[in-house]
Formats: C-alpha cells, sequence, structure tokens
C-alpha cells in the first residue's frame, strides 16, 4: 500500500498551485462578506452608524441645522407641535426643542451602551479567559464570583451602586456623568460574558493547535494572546453585538426611574420619564424618546443576529 | 542575541553510542474523579510501565490500537503530560530534573508533527505565522529578512511553495497541511521528531508522500523518530525497530524486518495477519486471526497478562503472573509471552 519507490513526489503538489502568491482572504474577510450580503441586517448596521455620526455631530447639527440649544428653555414656545419650521418635532414643556435633545440624546445613549460593552468585554473576557484556561481553583474562585453577580437582579445590583455611589479610589461612580454610570452598568453585565468566554475557551485549550504550540516552548501568555484570544474573539464580538440593545434600556431605565443621567442634561431615558406627565396632553413627548430607544436597540439586536450569523463557526463547516 | 540563539548546553557526558532517547519504567495515569468532593476514586492506567530506548538517527515505529497508550507516550516525551512514575531521559538527563529554561531549550530539540493536520494548526493564523511560530519563540532569526528567508527554505524543505506563507490552512489540502505541520517541528533545528500518527489522517497516496517525505527530511538532517501509528504496514517501511502496545504496555520489540516475519506475541502476530496482501491469489488464501472480545478498560486491566483475555494461547499460569517484556529474548527481538507464537 505503501510504495517506496515513488521518489519525486513533492514537486506536483509544490507546482500545481496557481495563484499561490495572492493575499488570502481571512476568516474576518470572510465573515464581512457574510455580513455584507445579509441585506437587512448590514441595513441596520448602517442605520447605527448612521447614528452614532449624528451622534457624534450633535454641536455641528444644534449650530447648523436646528439652531437650538439642548438645555436653553424658551419659555414663549412651549408644548410646540411637531411640524413646525421652527420646531420640526415640536418642544418640551420649558420650550426646548425635541429634535436637538434627542441628538444630544442619543449622544448619551450610545456612548454609555459602547463604553459598557467594551468595558464588559474586558473584565468578562479576562475573567472567563484565565478561568477557562487555567482552570483548577482560579476557575472555581472565578466562575463563583461570577454567580454571585448572575444571582442578585441586576436591577436592584445597579440601584444600589447607583444610589449608593460608590467611591473607587479617587474616582467617585456618580451616575449623573455617562462615563460613571457605564462603569457601573458594565460592573453588573459581565458576568454572562464571562461564562460564554469561558466555555468557548474550554473547548479551543484542548484544540490540537494550542498543545502543537505549547509542545514548541510557547508561554502561557503568547498561548492566550496569540492563539486564545483569536480563537474566541468571535464569541466576544457576537455577545456584544447582541448586549447593546439590552444596554441602551438598561441606562434608559436607569434615567426614566431618575438614577442615571441628571437632567437637564439630555439622555432618551430622562427624556421619556420627564413627559410621562404630559402624557395626555403632549403624547408626542412621550413617543419621540420611546420610538429612539424602541429603532435603536431593535436595529442594534437585528444587527447582533447578523453578526452572529457571519462569526458563527458552524455556519462556516456547513458552507 | 548571540547567546539566544546557542544551542542549549546538554549534559556533557552524553555520546552518540547511548539511547538518544530513554524511556524507563514509565507510567502515566489519570485520575478518575467523582462527587462533589472530586475525590480520585480510580486510575486510568494509559502507560503502565514501559521502557524504551532510541538511538540517535534510529526510527522507532510504536504501534498499537485506538487507547493503548502510544499517543500518551508519545505526549510523555515531550513532557505534555506529566508522568505518574517512572522518567524520560533526553541525551542522559532526565526531562524531569530540568527547570523552565533548561525545558524551552529542550523544546527546540525535540518536536512533534500531530494526527489531525486540521485541528493542528491555529484556524486564525496564516501558515506563514504558524511555522515560523518557533523561531519567534526561541529568537532564531536576527531581522526580517531572515526571517522571511528561513520560512521560505522550511516551506521549500517540505515541498510547498514560499508563496503560499500568505495564506491560511483552510485553503490547503490535508497533506499540505500535514506538510506545514512538518514544516513547523523543523522550524526549531530539532534533532528527535514525535510522529503521533502523522498520516493516519490522510488518504493513502497522500500517506506515502508524507512518510516518503519524512525519510528524505531524517536523512537530509540527520533526525531520529518515535514513529507512532496504529498501521503496522505504514510502520514497517520506516522503522528500525517496532514496538507494539496493548492496554498501557509494550508486548513485543523487534527489528522491523524480524517483527513482520517472526512476530512472537500472540497480539503482534494477529495484528500482522490483519495486512491485506496485494495479491488477489494469496489474498484468497491468507488466514487470519480474528479476535474475539473488545480491548478491557485501561482502568481496571486483566490479572497477569494484560493480553489473556483476547489470546488463543491462554492458559492459567496467563492470569497469575504477569510475563515481563524479555519472557522472549532472542538477540534485540523481545516479547512479553509466556507461550509465544512459532
Amino acid at each position: 500500500m505503501l510504495d517506496p519507490t515513488a521518489g519525486a513526489i513533492e514537486a506536483p503538489v509544490a507546482q500545481s498551485i496557481g495563484r499561490a502568491g495572492r493575499r488570502a482572504r481571512g476568516y474576518w474577510a470572510e465573515s464581512w462578506e457574510r455580513l455584507y450580503s445579509d441585506r437587512i441586517g448590514f441595513a441596520c448596521g448602517l442605520l447605527i452608524l448612521l447614528f452614532g455620526v449624528l451622534a457624534l455631530a450633535a454641536p455641528l447639527l444644534s449650530a447648523v441645522v436646528t439652531h437650538h440649544d439642548p438645555v436653553r428653555q424658551n419659555l414663549a414656545n412651549t408644548f410646540a407641535l411637531p411640524g413646525q419650521f421652527t420646531f420640526p418635532l415640536g418642544s418640551d414643556e420649558l420650550g426646548r426643542d425635541t429634535l436637538t435633545r434627542l441628538i444630544y440624546g442619543a449622544r448619551v445613549s450610545l456612548l454609555v451602551a459602547y463604553l459598557t460593552v467594551i468595558l464588559a468585554l474586558i473584565i468578562g473576557g479576562s475573567v472567563g479567559m484565565l478561568a477557562g484556561y487555567f482552570g483548577g481553583w482560579l476557575d472555581t474562585v472565578l466562575m463563583r464570583v461570577v454567580d454571585m453577580v448572575l444571582s442578585i437582579p441586576s436591577i436592584y445590583l445597579l440601584i444600589l451602586l447607583t444610589a449608593l455611589a460608590p467611591r473607587i479610589g479617587p474616582v467617585s461612580l456618580n451616575p449623573g456623568n455617562p462615563y460613571s454610570l457605564a462603569v457601573i452598568i458594565a460592573l453588573v453585565s459581565w458576568g454572562s460574558l464571562a461564562r460564554l468566554v469561558r466555555a468557548d475557551v474550554l473547548s479551543v485549550k484542548e484544540r490540537d493547535f494550542m498543545l502543537a504550540t505549547r509542545s514548541l516552548g510557547a508561554s502561557n501568555w503568547r498561548l492566550m494572546s496569540r492563539h486564545l484570544l483569536p480563537n474566541v474573539l468571535a464569541v466576544m464580538v457576537v455577545a456584544a453585538s447582541l448586549q447593546v440593545g439590552a444596554i441602551i434600556v438598561t441606562e434608559a431605565a436607569l434615567d426614566f426611574i431618575g438614577l442615571g443621567i441628571t437632567p437637564p442634561t439630555a439622555s432618551w431615558g430622562n427624556m421619556l420619564s420627564n413627559s410621562q406627565v404630559y402624557f395626555y396632553h403632549s403624547l408626542w413627548l412621550v413617543i419621540l424618546p420611546g420610538l429612539a430607544i424602541f429603532v435603536t436597540v431593535l436595529a442594534m439586536n437585528v444587527f447582533g443576529n447578523t453578526v452572529r450569523d457571519a462569526f458563527d463557526p458552524r455556519l462556516r463547516e456547513m458552507r | 542575541m548571540a547567546e539566544a540563539t546557542a544551542r542549549p548546553q546538554l549534559k556533557s557526558v552524553w555520546t552518540a553510542a547511548e539511547p538518544l532517547l530513554d524511556v524507563r519504567d514509565l507510567k502515566v495515569w489519570f485520575p478518575i474523579r467523582a462527587g462533589l468532593a472530586q475525590r480520585t476514586v480510580a486510575h486510568v492506567r494509559a502507560v503502565d510501565g514501559v521502557s524504551l530506548q532510541v538511538g540517535q538517527g534510529e526510527t522507532v515505529g510504536l504501534v498499537g490500537e485506538s487507547g493503548c497508550g502510544k499517543s500518551t507516550l508519545g505526549r510523555a516525551v515531550l513532557k505534555l503530560v506529566e508522568p505518574t512514575a517512572g522518567e524520560v531521559l533526553y541525551k542522559g538527563t532526565s526531562l524531569h530534573s530540568r527547570g523552565g529554561g533548561a525545558m524551552r531549550g529542550l523544546r527546540r530539540e525535540i518536536a512533534m508533527i500531530f494526527q489531525d493536520p486540521y485541528a493542528s494548526l491555529d484556524p486564525r493564523q496564516t501558515v506563514g505565522e504558524i511555522i515560523s511560530e518557533p523561531l519567534d519563540i526561541h529568537h532564531l532569526y536576527e531581522g526580517r529578512t531572515a526571517r522571511r528567508d528561513r520560512l521560505a527554505e522550511l516551506l521549500d524543505l517540505v515541498g510547498l511553495n514560499p508563496r503560499m506563507a500568505q495564506r491560511y490552512p483552510h485553503e490547503f489540502s490535508g497533506g499540505q497541511r500535514q506538510r506545514v505541520g512538518i514544516a513547523r517541528a523543523l522550524a526549531g533545528e530539532p534533532s528527535f521528531i514525535v510522529c503521533d500518527e502523522p498520516v493516519s489522517a490522510l488518504d493513502v497516496s497522500i500517506q506515502a508522500q508524507i512518510i516518503n517525505l519524512l525519510e528524505k527530511l531524517q536523512q537530509r538532517l540527520n533526525l531520529t523518530y518515535l514513529f507512532i501509528a496504529h498501521d503496522l504496514s505504514v510502520v514497517k517501511h520506516i522503522s528500525n525497530r517496532i514496538a507494539v502496545m496493548y492496554l498501557g504496555r509494550i508486548v513485543e520489540i523487534a527489528g522491523s524486518n524480524e517483527l513482520h516475519r517472526r512476530p512472537k506475541h500472540p497480539y503482534t502476530a494477529s495484528l500482522l495477519s490483519a495486512i491485506p496482501i496485494p495479491d488477489p491469489k494469496i489474498e484468497r488464501h491468507r488466514q487470519r486471526i480474528i479476535l474475539t472480545g473488545d480491548v478491557p478498560s485501561p482502568v481496571n486491566p486483566p490479572s497477569g497478562c494484560r493480553f489473556r483475555t483476547r489470546c488463543f494461547n491462554a492458559q492459567d499460569k496467563c492470569a497469575q503472573e504477569d510475563p515481563p517484556l524479555d519472557t522472549v529474548q532472542l538477540g534485540d527481538h523481545q516479547a512479553a509471552c509466556f507461550f509465544p507464537v512459532e
């Protein structure tokens, strides 16, 4: 069955490859292609991007397009109806332009959402990687901490943290500003990410290439940063994109109950909370920020699903 | 830099006349834990008292069925699993007395080629990154050009086009991937390579290519192989000597031709009888020894001779006494059997 006389057999293998030097399409390039080919999901991604750009350009828009300041009161023009030239989306009880406030609110909501997800990824990702990779007592200790974080209802923990406004070293976590609020929400929401990452690490670390790399003399640090992280990154990206929507809702809820961003700074949550009194009087004041939250979260979730489909390794195998 | 590039200093008393690799009564037991307290209730005796010597420039084949401990033995040689008892000596120095630094040096000296060419390459790295990993780990080059040249040289050595370095493993066929695995193993300039079933996952036509490549490399780079396989016919061609493993023990060891011509252990005899003969006339009259039953659990191996439960020659003595490997001794042909096949 094995013919020892078969001599020079390497040549045809090496030569038969045409276009050998072309730049390969890696995993990320292929995932991007799948992401791009899902029209609805990709459109949602673009919508989120658009909201992001609008939020970033808020000062410019308020100066050039709406000609309103988000916090300056104009008591001569309270409860303006939407559709007018000066107040395209109406004004609130203090005569502030709703459109300008919505754009500034997007700044807060999106900043908090992205910052929270990044922080949660850093905390949850590190904890999950350390627990999964090293195992043993470290795994036990870290995962019991995760269990504890996950076992307390998150809204209760959030209320507690925002109400106490704890100090971490010299930094006081005053939930009134978006950065502190992001830290507080991240402290509550990294648990599920840690679990996901740990589960993925457990399966990746048993694969032969990890053993092969260790047999070459690679350090733990090298194995984790060069091999483990790139292989669990897809799970982290998917989990993060699905979590953004939930965090926007959480942030809005905290604002709504008065524990988040402090007025007069506009956020979608406190705009809702502010306008609930005028529910029967000026419905649009409730509907508009609600709609902003609804559309953003929906787009985030659809986009998150698309990202998951694009990066899911099982889908890859089936192709 | 020059210091880092220098070969690790190994014990100077070792001479090429002594075995390069000396495995002494090695045992690797994996604990089975159960219950809330995770108490150890039993052990899987993957490798249970194996002694084996491999000389410089030699190829020793290691065969046995799945689960007989041959891969575990291979991994213990690279210290990828910790032995329960016994020791592994490389160039006269025990692996287990080595600290972190010396062990890192040893990782260059001993390399491994893995069975599954799909699982053993990181899917997120390009082939170039995979192969040059040992170069990066051990700082084996100075400057980007030196690294690129060495990479091209390695790819060329295993019969791959150096322009393929930019590609990812999934773009390659099984045989090509295995070549990538071989190139990675060669990058650290090892003198000893553990080949853990390097061809089992490949098509038969590709198997021959890889085996020939391994032989060519052995001559060119003066390599020593421990060649693990579950297929005697694959091992016969490449090995100087063959060791047959059954349930964590070596049951027979002999020169490659000697083992094929005069198997002494009933297990070896039955394995040899299973090889088909590529001649329909002879094949039709081939006598096969069909073993009954399954391999017993390595958690609870049979008393006496481990093979007795499936042996056609078994007698009472086999259940009471454990035959040592030198029960049959004909020159360097050894077999652990009281009633060897004639």
